[in-house]
Parts: C-alpha cells; structure tokens; sequence
C-alpha cells in the first residue's frame, strides 16, 4: 500500500535548512549526564541492597523496629527509588509537561547534596548514631528542598494544567513534609543528649530552644507511630502518586491512546491526597479512623486501576512491550498491598510477631514490590530514551540508527521480568514464614532481576561509546560504523 | 547531480522510509505519518505528522526528515511541517507497517 500524498506537485515553497545539530529532547529537558547521574546512583544502591538481603535475610525475617532494617529501607528509599524518581523527574517533568526545566544547576547542586545525604544516612544508621543521622538529613534536606523549588518554579511555566501537574505539585508538598517528619523524629531522638553543653547565648541558644521544643513535641508521638506515619508520607504521596499522576501521561503516550475520563482521573488523583492525609494523622495518633482513610486510598487506587483499564482497552498499539508489562504488574500488585493494608488498619488487631511479620511484608511489597517493579519498568524507557537521544538523534536522516528497542536485550529484559517475581514470591513467602532461608532464595532471584537489568543497562550505555551507526540502506546484519 | 527534474515523489518517499520512529522501531512512511510533499524544482516540502502530539522525539524525527530530504540526489533546499489534522490513526499505516509494529 501506497501512502496518500494529497498536497499538489508544484507550490510556492520557502524552504529552510536544517539547525545544525540537536539538543536532546528539544530545548526542554536536561543535558543527558544529570539524570543519568542519578540513575546511575541508583542502580549501585539497588545492587548493594539486594546484595545486602543475600548476605543477611535475617533483615526481613525479624521486626523492621532496628538499625539494619531503618538503614536498608533508607537505601532503597533514597538511595535507589529516589535518586531514580528524581533524576527521571528533571527529564520528564518538562516532557511531560510541555515546559522548560527551571534551573540544571541547582539540579546539579541537588544531586551532591542527595549523595551526600543518603549515604551518610544509611551509613549512620546502620550505626544507630542520631544525631549523625540528623546531620546527613539535614543535607538530604537542602537536597530536598532544591529540588522541590525547581520543580515547582517548573510546574510554574506549565502552559496548559492537567491532572499530572496537580499529581506532581501534590508529590512534592508530600515529600517536603516527609523529610521534616523524618527530620522531626531524628531530632526527638537525640537532640537533648547532643545539645548537652552546648552555648545557651544568642543565635545557638534560640536553635537549641526550638529544637528542644520540637524533641518535646515528637515525644508525645508514639516512636513506631510516628515512624510509619512519616513512611506512608513518603510511600503514597510521592511514590504513588508519582506514579499515579505520570502514568496519565505516559502510558498514553507508550501504548498510543489518551486519558478515557479526566473526571476520573482527577478523582484519583484527589481521593489519594485525601486518604493520604487522614492516614498520617490517624496512624500517628493511632486512631481507629486508621481503616477508613485507608479505604478512602483504596478507592483512589481502583479508580486508578478503572482508568488505566480503559486507557489500555482504547490504545491503538497492539502488544504491549516488556517495559509496560513490569509497570502493570506493579500497578495489579497494589491489590495484595490494598488487602494487607486492610489488615493493619483494622481495629484492635492484635500486636504480635504475625502482625510485626505482616507489616514487614506490606512494607517490603510496597517499596520491591509496587513502586521498584514499576521504576524498572520506566527505566526501560528512559534509559534508552536518554542514550539515544545524545548518541543518535543527529544522525537520524543521514545515517542508519537503532530503535530503542534494539538497544538492549528483550531476552534478559524478560528474564528479569520472572526473576523479579518470582524473587518478590519468595522473599514475601520467607518474610511471612520468618524463615531466613527462604528469604534468600527469594533474594538471589531478586538479584538475579537486578543482574539483567544492570547487563542490559550496560548494553544501552555502550551505545554512548561504540555507535551503532550505518549507513543508509544498509541492513541489520551489515557492519556498524564505529565512531 | 543537479537536475531539478529527476527529483520525484517515489524518490522523496525512498529517503523517507530511512527515517524511523525510534520509540516505535518503524519508519516514518510505513507508519502513515506523511501526509504530503509538494516538489517544486529543486526545493521539496514535506507535510507529515506524529503519532502522538507533545511526542519528545518530535523535533529529532523532523529533523531527520529534513536531512534525509536534502540526501536526495538534486535536492538543495527542503523544508518539513508538522502538522496533528487530522490526527494520525493506525488506519494510516501501510500493510508493512502493520505487519512491523502489531498496530491494530
């Protein structure tokens, strides 16, 4: 079949010619190296984590209540989802949402500042050193607060809001408050031990006083209250609804379709922000309201799952990439995560080793499960997104150039895919059972997941360094041109 | 080759079909996404389009268009239009390109 060429043969014609070269992805997102940076940082904490579980699934097999445990989730936290969350956000933000980054540098700034952070976190935790603790947050902090600022003065240029937007600004105000939560527990920890002889004279005497003040006012919290209310801050405002609010946009936009019900959408997208803010308060008060802010998210969840259905059921391409199938099955396991969040919510439920093994699971699938399944999934489109862009997009038109696809393997992409799950089987099975050795089954194969997708992340950043550039005409199997 | 004659729709189609949508791994002709070419001597317009509107590769594809248009043996200036009406559907693809991206 011949394509329809209905423009007439001779016209007036004022041609140009092209820019010489490209920027990636048009003048609005980032040089490549930023988000890559981050990327990159993340994937060496996801190694070291589920490297960690291997060596010592004991971790998981006991209350979460301890410095092993606080310091792997503080790995997986910040180390790997959001380094990834925020390197990704800096390149699809203004993709996105049609608008220009605000500042690279103070993402540049945001990014020592996050390394920095998170890793003197984790490593001070695993020391179960407070105050040290309070000291690296508070650069994570500065890190934080860069980069809400950027993407909110960002979101500022939007030319046309939508419901990703207000899900992106509502991430942002819930992450702002987790790291003062987390900040706030810190310093009720250990501000009184560390203030001990200090200058009770001018400037520091006010710091001191306000510190002391907010230890006070921690201290009436519950410690394990507190510190899961500040985890469901991080968990579902800005991990949830992260990838609530650009999975409106993405998904669309991989499987060729568009938004169904926009009301739907943006009911979503409203009924998780509320549940989310009665959950924090009831959870830190330990009110039995607990179940029902947790049916309210629930309901947000199904609608989003409603929408996402629809969305699927009008796309216009036919089979549905590896890369889509890992984010819906994050997205279909928010449904056992729903039910043990019924389970922990419910009133009265009794405090014993079962419902401390419970809530290792609802965390553990909440974090591997739900939002790392759905992260390495958008990272098999960013990533190649990325490279290509910087590697190939000028050469397109003059030169023979991969598709994305053809710069990894579908095969390890695959095999990720089942060790990922069944890994994620395993260790759920072993953290219900409390049993260490089943953990570590259940870990290798998480491993064996982050294995392939580190030698498929290799194999994409190759093209930076070999090319695989042909000339037009050519085919597949010819010789690539090394550059 | 200078011979503003030669210059022909198949020809300008042929450059196209060596431009591809990298997200979608099919080119640009197969994929339905030319929506005209108006050829006036040594000068060639090209109208086409994309699957999706706010696509990020929008401005690499277009681009590469233009450059494949001005590799064409007599083609000295070229210039490429995007257009989104009417919006690009599946039904605009050739058999080939069907049978390459499983479109429905």
């Amino acid at each position: 079949m011949e394509a329809s060429l209905p423009i007439s043969a001779t016209t007036n014609l004022t041609p140009t010619r092209p820019a010489t070269g490209t920027s990636p992805l048009g003048l609005n997102a980032p040089a490549i190296k930023l988000p890559l940076a981050f990327m990159l940082t993340g994937l060496a904490a996801l190694s070291v984590g589920a490297s960690w579980i291997v060596i010592q699934p004991s971790i998981l097999a006991s209350y979460h209540y301890n410095q092993n445990v606080v310091a792997l989730t503080h790995l997986f936290v910040l180390g790997w989802i959001c380094s990834i969350v925020m390197g990704a956000m800096y390149q699809l933000v203004p993709v996105a949402l049609e608008t220009k980054l605000y500042s690279e540098r103070l993402a540049r700034w945001q990014f020592a500042f996050h390394l920095v952070g998170f890793i003197g976190m984790v490593w001070m935790f695993r020391a179960w050193n407070m105050k040290q603790v309070g000291h690296f947050g508070t650069l994570l902090t500065i890190g934080v607060g860069l980069f809400v600022f950027n993407i909110a003065r960002t979101l500022w240029r939007v030319p046309k809001w939508n419901v990703t937007a207000t899900a992106v600004t509502a991430a942002l105000f819930w992450i702002s408050l987790t790291v003062i939560a987390g900040l706030s527990i810190a310093t009720g920890k250990c501000v009184y031990e560390s203030t001990e002889g200090l200058a009770t004279k001018g400037g520091v005497s006010m710091l001191i006083t306000g510190l002391r003040l907010l230890a006070g006012f921690v201290s009436r919290f519950d410690a394990i209250s507190a510190m899961h209310a500040h985890a469901h801050l991080g968990g579902v405002g800005f991990f949830t609804m992260l990838i609530v609010g650009i999975s409106y946009k993405l998904i669309p936009m991989f499987t060729l379709s568009e938004v169904q019900s926009q009301r739907r959408a943006g009911l979503s997208v409203g009924l998780l922000n509320l549940g989310l803010a009665g959950s924090f308060i009831a959870i830190l008060l330990r009110s039995p309201w607990k179940l029902a802010f947790a049916l309210v998210t629930i309901t947000a969840l199904a609608i989003y799952g409603w929408e996402l259905r629809a969305i699927l059921r009008a796309r216009k391409r036919g089979p549905l990439d590896w890369g889509i199938h890992y984010f819906l099955t994050a997205v279909a396991l928010f449904g056992p995560l729903s039910l043990l969040a019924v389970v922990l919510s419910w009133p009265g439920l009794p405090l014993n080793t079962f419902t401390g093994q419970l809530e290792n699971l609802y965390g553990f699938l909440g974090l591997l499960g739900v939002v790392s399944f759905a992260i390495v999934g958008m990272l098999y489109k960013i990533i190649p997104f990325l490279i290509w862009f910087g590697v190939y997009s000028k050469h397109i038109g003059r030169a023979r150039v991969p598709a994305l696809a053809d710069m990894y393997s579908p095969r390890l992409q695959m095999i990720g895919y089942w060790s990922f799950l069944a890994g994620l089987v395993g260790i759920s099975v072993g953290v219900l059972c409390g049993n260490e050795r089943v953990i570590r089954f259940g870990s290798l194969l998480f491993t064996t997941s982050v294995v392939a997708l580190l030698i498929n992340g290799f194999k994409i950043l190759s093209h930076a360094a070999c090319p695989q550039i042909m000339p037009l005409g050519t085919s597949r199997s010819a010789k690539p041109i090394t550059k | 080759m200078n011979s503003f004659s030669t210059v022909n729709e198949r020809m300008v189609l042929d450059a196209m079909r060596q431009v591809i949508d990298p997200e979608i791994g099919c080119n640009v002709v197969d994929l339905g996404l030319i929506y005209g070419v108006a050829i006036s001597g040594a000068k060639v317009r090209l109208q086409m389009t994309l699957t999706t509107p706010g696509c990020p590769m929008s401005e690499s594809i277009a681009q590469g268009a233009q450059w494949a248009l001005l590799g064409i043996d007599g083609v000295e200036e070229a210039e490429v239009e995007l257009v989104w009406d009417p919006p690009w559907h599946p039904s605009m693809m050739t058999e080939t390109g069907r049978a390459v991206t499983g479109m429905r």
